[in-house]
This record gives C-alpha cells, structure tokens and sequence, in this order.
C-alpha cells in the first residue's frame, strides 16, 4: 500500500502594494523548517510570480515552494471585490482582494491529504501535522482566539448578529474523497450566486470573503446543523488584527508584537508570542520583519 | 530605542501585560497537550492519564476510547500510548512551570516580554 501524500497549498496572488508571493514563501521556509514538509504547493498568477523573480530571484522561491501552479485572474472579480488593507489604525489603503478561487483548491491539490492555509498565517509550530491520516476528512475552525483576550468582536463569530458560526478559512484540512470534494463544489455554488446566499445568510458588506462561503457551505452539508464541521486539531486559530504591528522576530518561531489597546486606537501593548502558529493580518507588518523572520531558517 | 517602542512602553499597563502573556503561555500548552493519532485526537489531562492507566492496571492491552471529537479510536498497545502521553505532559507541564516561574518574577514589562532595556527606562 503506498503511503497518502501530503502537503501545503496557498493561495498567493499579489495586488499593487501586498505581495502575497512573498509572504507565502517565507511562510513556504517556516513550513519545511517546523512541519518537515517538502511538499508545498502555492497558486498564483503570472504577473506576481514574474514580479517576485525579480525581486527575489528564481533560487529563493523555488528552494521553499515545490510546485506553483499559474492561474489566470478575474480581471472583473479583481476590480469589484476590494476592501480596506490596514496597517495599523494609522494607515488605511482600499486594494483589491483577490480571493475568487479558493474553491478550486480540491482540484488544484496535487495531494491525498491537504493543508490549506492563507499565505499569512505563519507556521512558528508542528501542531497541524496532527492532522495527517486524521479520520475527519474535513477540518476547520470556528473557533478564534485574538491573542489579545481583551479585546472581544462578536461579528466575527456568526455571520450575521442572528446567523449561523462563522468558520474561518485560514486553515482548511482536508483528504480527497467524495465528502470533501462536494464541500468545495458547494463553496463553489455559494461563490457563484453570492447575492442570492447573501440574501439569505445575511452576512454584511459588499466584500466577497471565503469566511463566508466556507461557513455556508459547512452550514449546507451538514444537514443545516450548526457547527457540522469538526474543528482542527489545534486548540484554537490564533489570531493578530490589521490594526496590530510587529516589533520584531527576536528569535526562531518568535514574534514580537505590539497589539492596539481596546478602545484605545493607536496605543498599544506587548505580547511575546513563542512557537505557536499565528494569523498576523497586517501584511506589511510581516513584510517589514521579513529578513528577520528568515535569517532564522535560512 | 524606537520612539514607538517607547509608546508602546509608556502606555504598557503591567497588568495587562502579565495577562497577556500568561494566556500565550496556556495556548502554548494547551497546543502540546494534544496529541493526534491512529485517526483520533487527544488531550491530555491528568483523567486521561489515569484512565489509561486503570485500563493497563486491569490487564487490559488494548482499548477504545473517545476522542476529542467523540469519535472512538482503537488504541492497540496501551502501555506504548501511555508512555507517549506521560511524556508529553512532563514535557508540556515542565516548560510550563519555568516559563511561568519566569513571568511571575517579572516585575517590569519590558521584561515580561523578554526584551533587554536598562531597567531605569520603566
């Protein structure tokens, strides 16, 4: 019997000022260092792949990442699905979201056995190599933790003040099988008639967020039943905000954070965060401690 | 240092910090305290420990028990399991105690945070 493959893949496609390629190759680097996994697939589109050759060259990408697969954007999508990219409360900038094609990660996966996770969620552990051989075929979560306890957004919970939990798809586990295969035709379905589940689901915004057509599609399949999809095995995503920044990476697997104060905009606190996987959402952040964060697994 | 480091530090409540810090730390060792396998997911907690080690003590070698998830999970070699468990906990509950110890001397925020200023500075 042959062993399951198994490996990573990201979405990376860059817009004027984030370059997704980038942060998911340092992520690629974190990847082989923390989970040993050499199979790491990243999709992304010409413009960006050819922009991050020059700019980092064929050596960098190509030693981290061992398969990109080229995709052609939605120039269409790219134009009308765009929100507000914050780096820190201090600066706001409206930039192109470009997310259209998670759905196709079940077929783009040259895998058995997938992680898929957002080119900023930075792998500072080995936690998620529980998930491989897992009997859940699919695995996400709902539920968050902002490592700053004190601050409490109940819309990021549920969809709508009186909808259904939210799931978040930063991090999505999932084998290949029939199962898995038509929660991602569903995502599809969901994503090709947003306004409709809109309608329904009543989430808010004009943006168009995997989040939500992820939480639908795990709401659909399970019957209608809340919370179907069984979570990772993880204790729980951790989180970081737009409105946080980074210090710096003092040592391997660690980040030092500044985090906004609550109710306080623009004051911030501390927070060492040591070997634990962390969504950091504020992209230029990661970008500014980039040569730190890989002069430790370089 | 920065002048936003010295904001950050200025406004830096001790408290605050202290709590901060001692909720990475508990993620960190709720992280280490699971333990995947055969399919299944774990936690481990000082119930489980002893649970298996009723089994073992009743001569049992192997066992199905529920994951995190309520699934059952076959554990064939209960011996083996328990000592991967124990392991990890003396592991997890060790770095534990010395990161714990560590932040609970803490009496300036810079430190809390392991960050190297002159003591003076807050």
């Amino acid at each position: 019997m042959t062993t399951p493959s198994k490996g990573i893949l990201i979405f990376a496609h860059n817009n004027e000022e984030i370059d997704y390629l980038k942060l998911a190759t340092i992520n690629a680097y974190y990847i082989k260092e923390n989970l040993g996994i050499d199979n790491i697939t990243v999709v992304t589109n010409q413009f960006s792949y050819d922009y991050n050759l020059d700019e980092m060259g064929y050596d960098f990408i190509h030693n981290a990442i061992s398969n990109i697969i080229i995709t052609s954007k939605d120039k269409a999508f790219k134009n009308i699905n765009r929100r507000s990219y914050k780096d820190t409360s201090h600066k706001s900038t409206s930039l192109p979201f470009y997310n259209i094609d998670r759905c196709d990660a079940y077929d783009l996966s040259p895998y058995d056995e997938t992680i898929l996770i957002d080119a900023d969620y930075l792998i500072m552990s080995d936690s998620l190599n529980q998930c491989w051989g897992h009997d859940n075929e699919l695995m996400m979560n709902w539920n968050y933790e902002d490592i700053m306890s004190e601050r409490n957004d109940e819309s990021l919970k549920r969809l709508s003040p009186v909808g259904i939990t939210m799931y978040w798809a930063t991090v999505v586990y999932f084998k290949k099988s029939n199962y898995a295969q038509q929660f991602f035709n569903t995502v599809r379905h969901v994503r090709d008639n947003t306004q409709y589940y809109q309608e329904l689901y009543r989430w808010p915004g004009g943006l168009y967020r995997n989040d939500y057509s992820f939480s639908v599609a795990a709401h659909m399949l399970s019957g209608f039943v809340e919370k179907g999809v069984p979570q990772l095995p993880v204790p729980a995503l951790y989180k970081t905000f737009d409105t946080d920044d980074v210090h710096s990476s003092p040592e391997k697997n660690e980040l030092l954070f500044y985090l906004e104060k609550p109710k306080s905009l623009g004051d911030f606190m501390l927070c060492r965060w040591r070997g634990i996987d962390i969504h950091v959402m504020n992209k230029w952040a990661i970008n500014r401690v980039s040569k730190e964060l890989l002069s430790h697994v370089i | 240092m920065t002048s936003k480091l010295t904001k950050a530090l200025e406004f830096s409540n001790y408290r605050l910090t202290l709590n901060i810090q001692q909720n990475a730390l508990r993620s960190k060792v709720q992280t280490l305290l699971s333990y995947s396998t055969n399919g299944g997911t774990f936690e481990i907690s000082q119930m489980l420990i002893s649970f298996v080690q009723t089994l073992i003590t009743q001569g049992h070698s192997k066992a199905v028990l529920l994951d995190v998830y309520n699934n059952p999970v076959e554990i064939v070699g209960l011996d083996d399991f328990l000592d991967e468990i124990l392991s990890r906990y003396f592991e997890a509950t060790n770095e534990y105690h010395a990161e714990y110890s560590k932040i609970k001397k803490s009496r300036k925020v810079h430190k809390l945070v392991d960050l190297e200023l002159d003591d003076n500075s807050k």
